[in-house]
């Protein structure tokens, strides 16, 4: 844990408001290093990445001594301090060559690992493409093809689409303008066959290009621009359960309030519901029955000449 | 290999950039690439200096104000805009995300020509359903889609913020449901000497009483403090000590509250 900076001035205040936990984030900023042996291909890879994730990426020039597998206390040192989530580390070694880690935080602590292995016969940097790249900053499609990234069990290219979808997501946006879809990262991964080497991911950036089709809907046409990747998968060290329980859960005050007693039918009606208090039926108002009415000590006698009175004066009534 | 072929015999289409040769490139990487490796783009690549994009029209006969790139032919045939595939793709918009489950060929068979057909496959699929699912809103600076929520289960980066306990006055100003009034701001208008002046801080109008010549004697504090047996002190001070005792005890009651709320958290 860093010392604690007590404020001076507003300024230093608000910057501090922003590291602090938040209820909604701010976008990920991504921090990229280099082992103190680092071959040219890993350097340029990690440029190109840098270049992919501006304004929302810091880049180290010096060299580090660290061994992330085994003592990542130093990464989490680097990300607390300059509140970056995500590192990028980049070494080389004869046991492993042209190897690039991702390591994700939660809380300054790491949560998850992937070390992948560049393949140098295949790579492609951005500046090896002739032509003019999408503007920094934009948010770009994502795609993911093959069937190893949708496996039901988590495996490491299941955590390789998390890392990488959380790493190029950008930032995140409610609304987009149309002409901010300029660009698309695509990743495939091969089918799986016994006997062979574990299948590479391969990564690849398209600039979208629609044209007129005649129809509603554009014709979509892609061409590549970017870093031409291809990995093969190495060491992974999944994230524990209880931090990764705690990293996904949603604050209660991003839920959309549930308004009560408002459901809405099978058929798709808007059903209402009105809670009435219980009624007092002695106040109840009914029609008025005057014949009904009798006091309580009254005789059969007075009931009968009464009836025969009533009977009288209809038939003299009648008779008139 | 591919690559091989590229350096020996084709032009590039493109102009050549002199910042290639500068680049220090280990020898087995070639140096250009050229862009008739991705077949779709032959039709239209002339000069790539500008880069080409027509706004994504949604009504084909609606006359669009965005002129059409200058490279490409006006092709109004039917050309195929929708994508399908054995298994369907799935999206999450709100993170323009697509995913293709359709298994494809295993690593040492796939080419380039594959990654990008897949690609364009998957980025018409994902910009159809953009285009279709969303509310389009049209604002004079261009065209905006509302996007969903996203839905991909992502990590956060920072634990979810504690509720920290409300201060005293806070408690008690909403159980009596005493809301606060904001709209004065620093300055006020004073009469006497016909000025804009602050309420507080610097040339405050708080101050005002302090600075007199003549201050009136209030009696019974003066009978109070002899019973007392006080010190009398010096009655000019008195505005400002009872200024600067009020701003003493409300630093004492901010500390308590960070001090409940800190052993709180």
């Amino acid at each position: 844990m860093l010392r604690q900076v007590k404020p001076r001035n507003a300024r230093s205040k608000r910057a501090l408001e922003k590291k602090s936990p938040l209820i909604t984030e701010n976008a990920k900023t991504t921090l990229f290093l280099r082992y103190s042996t680092c071959s040219e291909i890993v350097q340029l890879c990690l440029t190109d990445l840098h270049s992919l994730k501006r304004p929302f990426a810091v880049k180290f020039t010096k060299k580090n001594t660290i061994h992330p597998f085994e003592d990542p206390s130093s990464l989490e040192f680097f990300s607390e301090k300059n509140d970056a989530s995500l590192l990028v580390y980049g070494s080389h070694s004869k046991k492993r060559p042209h190897c690039v880690t991702f390591v994700r935080c939660f809380d300054w602590k790491i949560l998850d690992m992937l070390e992948l292995y560049i393949d140098s016969d295949t790579f492609r940097t951005l500046s090896q493409f002739k032509n003019a790249k999408a503007g920094a900053g934009l948010k770009p499609l994502l795609s993911f093809s093959g069937t190893a990234f949708e496996s039901p069990t988590a495996n490491a290219y299941t955590l390789a689409k998390s890392i990488f979808a959380d790493l190029f997501k950008g930032q995140d946006a409610s609304s987009i303008d149309v002409e901010g879809l300029q660009y698309m990262i695509h990743f495939s991964v091969g089918e799986e066959v016994d006997g062979q080497p574990a299948p590479k991911i391969q990564m690849r950036c398209y600039l979208i290009k629609t044209k007129k089709s005649g129809q509603s809907l554009p014709r979509v046409e892609v061409e590549e621009m970017g870093p031409r990747i291809d990995f093969r998968v190495g060491r992974v060290r999944e994230a524990e359960e209880g931090m990764m329980k705690e990293a996904l859960k949603r604050p209660k005050q991003l839920e959309p309030k549930t308004k009560k007693n408002i459901e809405t039918d099978i058929i798709g009606d808007k059903v209402g519901r009105i809670h009435l208090g219980k009624q007092d039926l002695g106040t109840l108002q009914t029609r008025k029955m005057k014949g009904l009415k009798r006091s309580r000590d009254a005789d059969d006698e007075t009931l009968v000449d009464e009836a025969i009175d009533d009977a009288k004066r209809s038939r003299l009534l009648d008779a008139e | 290999m591919a690559t091989v072929a590229f350096q020996q015999g084709l032009v590039p289409l493109l102009e050549t950039n002199g910042t290639s040769s500068e680049h220090d490139i280990p020898s087995e990487v070639p140096v250009e690439i050229t862009m008739s490796e991705a077949p779709e783009a032959t039709t239209d690549v002339v000069d790539d200096g500008a880069r080409e994009q027509s706004m994504p029209v949604t009504d084909a006969d609606a006359l669009s104000p965005v002129p059409q790139s200058t490279a490409t032919t006006t092709n109004n045939a039917r050309v195929p805009i929708t994508v399908t595939k054995p298994t369907p793709y799935t999206f999450d918009l709100g993170n323009l995300l697509c995913n293709d489950p359709n298994p494809l060929p295993p690593s040492a068979a796939l080419t380039e020509a594959d990654l990008a057909s897949t690609a364009r496959d998957c980025a018409q699929a994902l910009l159809n359903q953009l285009l279709t699912a969303c509310p389009i809103t049209r604002t004079p600076d261009g065209v905006a889609l509302t996007l969903p929520p996203p839905t991909t289960p992502l990590p956060r980066e920072k634990p979810i913020p504690v509720e920290k306990p409300m201060s005293k006055w806070q408690a008690f100003a909403n159980k009596k449901g005493i809301k606060g009034k904001k709209r004065e701001g620093k300055m006020e208008y004073d009469e006497a000497s016909g000025e804009w002046r602050p309420k507080w801080g610097y040339k405050g109008t708080n101050k005002d009483g302090e600075g007199d010549w003549l201050v009136e004697i209030d009696e019974k504090k003066e009978k109070r403090k002899r019973e007392g047996g006080e010190d009398e002190g010096d009655r000019r001070k008195e505005g400002r000590e009872e200024r600067r005792e009020r701003v003493k005890r409300n630093d004492r009651r901010m500390r308590a509250n960070e001090k409940r709320s800190g052993k709180a958290t």
